[in-house]
């Protein structure tokens, strides 16, 4: 697989804050790519540079092989943006909406029919068509921002926090839709949540804080790299484990022992067979990833 | 679709289906409707029947008709300004809810979003401008009619050259908002104040002498005066035959503005017309200029 983007050594301050120090990364055509960090790490920066909304101090960005200081006209033609807000006309309808926005991009009038009506069955939307977008529910206003990001049919869509807010029902139907139409046209995901189940899908992840590359790779990497295995035994004295020195939290019914990999665990098995009778060894989330990387938390939309 | 004509569509539609903004735009000339209503009606009325010599009287017809003048005048010439802005606040929403954004990862040029947020404007005022001339006509008909094809003609030019002031003030001072509080606090100044520094709601031969000569450097001031001169034209021509004194006639006409006097000056009509479109011009270029700075330093 090409490069479809490739940073370097991007820098961007405001003043004195440095928003984004010397980043460099690049993503696979095709991959789905999680970019993650706590509010003002300089996520959206780096996005709003890609897209041509800020000007870079410094630094050199290709998007599908062109450069955003010479040929930004053909860069913005690749790509698609779901911002974390809707930024469609709340009083016009979804195809007053839709239509607008292809005419934007130069599609003639039966083009841009024939492109919103692929999209509303892609994204099952005909229903509502002709619903101001400002009285559709949540799951339906985010379904319209994708379909929107989609009209121009770009190589790279990218998801600025696309389903904060959203109830997990609407995240999971969102993303099963996202997942379906870049499976079929190999198109590369460019992600930034605060969700970090959404992120351990990614095939390549990348953690900023302060504007630096925290860590990368991809999210089993990070696991192994940055967190450890959780072993939950059940039906066990707690005394039991302390007779043989095992540090453990009480989880739930549980007894819950953290070992540093998936090797320590089975040590730990062939030494006290008699402990594993009823257990299961579950490995660190990005969650943890991230608290380990970052020491600072992400949950649910909120820091 | 060109996208020029879909935006400007887009943003006609987003005025007139936004009730809040639609609204707003009209809350000027219900002012001066409520003003009217209730003591603004006696003033008019007392600024022609007291320049009228002792004894003299004018049927109801022609008092009513040119009471009707003085009103509609001044409701289009603040209508044309005011709403002009209210419709042309979509450029900072579009800023606000991210809408502008949306509008700047595309292909489409800087250029063609601003002259579209213009002709947008410059279109729905037009239409509301336009609608308000026919109910005006309609109420001037009913209580005193004296004007001729030629005023008609020449209120609807008026009309269309004040909406084009308008929305160039209205561009260029919308080109620097940024926020909502922004958006009301300008739009709260223009609807109260247009009306009065434009000489809608009181005379300015009624300000003080500082004043008066302070708004004489205003452009709309000229707009109001173009308009009232062609409401009132068949009024006066009609006073003049039923014997009322040219002088009296011109009292009248100083009283209400339809003689403007540049620090003493008579100005000629088509000095007014060469004010109000110089500074459309003036504010049109100053919009492309803005718009080509800010595309410079972006």
């Amino acid at each position: 697989m090409s490069d479809i983007i490739s940073i370097k050594n991007l820098k961007k301050t405001f003043g004195e804050v440095v928003a984004v120090d010397n980043l460099s990364f690049k993503v696979k055509e095709g991959e789905f790519f999680a970019f993650l960090g706590v509010n003002g790490a300089g996520k959206s920066t780096t996005i709003s540079i890609m897209c041509g909304i800020l000007k870079k101090d410094w630094g050199h960005i290709e998007i599908a092989g062109k450069n955003i200081d010479s040929d930004m006209e053909s860069v913005i033609n690749n790509i698609g943006v779901v911002f974390q807000s809707s930024v469609l006309d709340a009083n016009l309808s979804v195809r007053e909406n839709l239509f607008c926005r292809a005419s934007l991009y130069g599609l003639g009038k039966s083009e841009a029919e024939k492109r919103i009506d692929e999209l509303a069955n892609a994204f099952s939307f005909k229903d509502y068509m002709s619903r101001a977008v400002g009285k559709l529910s949540g799951g339906q206003r985010r379904k319209i921002d994708v379909a929107r990001a989609l009209i121009n049919n770009p190589k790279i869509l990218i998801l600025d926090e696309p389903t904060t807010g959203l109830d997990p029902m609407t995240r999971k139907t969102l993303w099963s839709v996202i997942d379906g139409y870049r499976n079929k046209r190999n198109m590369t995901v460019f992600l930034t949540t605060h969700y970090m189940e959404e992120a351990s899908g990614a095939d390549y992840v990348v953690i900023i804080d302060d504007g630096k590359i925290a860590a990368e790779g991809t999210p089993l990497q990070l696991k192994n790299a940055y967190t450890g295995d959780f072993i939950s035994l059940y039906n066990i004295q707690e005394k039991t484990l302390k007779e043989k020195n095992i540090k453990y939290e009480k989880y739930g019914s549980a007894l819950r022992v953290f070992v540093k990999n998936t090797a320590e665990a089975r040590d730990l098995i062939f030494k006290y067979p008699e402990l594993f009778t009823d257990f299961e060894i579950i490995k660190g989330g990005m969650d943890d990833v991230f608290l380990n990387v970052t020491g600072k938390k992400l949950s649910g939309g909120n820091q | 679709m060109n996208a020029f004509t879909s935006l400007s569509k887009r943003n006609i539609a987003m005025f007139f289906k936004d009730k809040g903004m639609f609204f707003t735009s009209l809350i000027t000339p219900a002012i001066l409707l409520v003003l009217y209503a209730t003591f603004l009606s006696n003033i008019y009325r007392s600024s022609f029947t007291a320049n009228l010599p002792e004894g003299f009287s004018l049927g109801d017809s022609i008092v009513n008709g040119a009471v009707a003048g003085q009103l509609f005048s001044s409701l289009i010439a603040v209508s044309c300004i005011t709403v002009a802005f209210c419709s042309n606040f979509l450029m900072v929403q579009d800023k606000v809810t991210g809408a502008y954004k949306d509008f700047s990862i595309t292909p489409l040029k800087k250029s063609v979003l601003s002259y579209s947020y213009y002709v947008a404007a410059f279109l729905s005022t037009l239409t509301v401008t336009l609608f308000a001339c026919a109910v005006c006509f309609i109420y001037v008909a009913i209580v005193g009619w004296y004007l001729s094809f030629s005023d008609i003609l020449l209120i609807i030019s008026d009309v269309l050259i004040l909406t084009m002031f308008g929305t160039a003030l209205s561009s260029v001072v919308n080109f620097f908002l940024n926020t909502q509080g922004q958006v009301s606090a300008v739009g709260a100044i223009v609807s109260a104040g247009y009306g009065f520094i434009c000489g809608a709601y009181i005379p300015i031969s009624q300000f003080s002498k500082g004043l008066a000569d302070f708004v004489m450097f205003l452009p709309g001031t000229y707009g109001t005066s173009l308009i009232r001169n062609h409401c009132m034209s068949g009024v006066f021509e009609k006073m003049a035959s039923e014997g009322v004194p040219q002088g009296a006639i011109t009292a009248m006409r100083d009283s209400i503005d339809c003689n403007l006097y540049f620090f003493g000056t008579e100005v000629q009509g088509w000095v007014s017309y060469a004010v109000i479109l110089g500074a459309v011009a003036l504010f049109v270029g100053l919009y492309v200029i803005l718009n080509l700075v800010k595309k410079k330093n972006k």
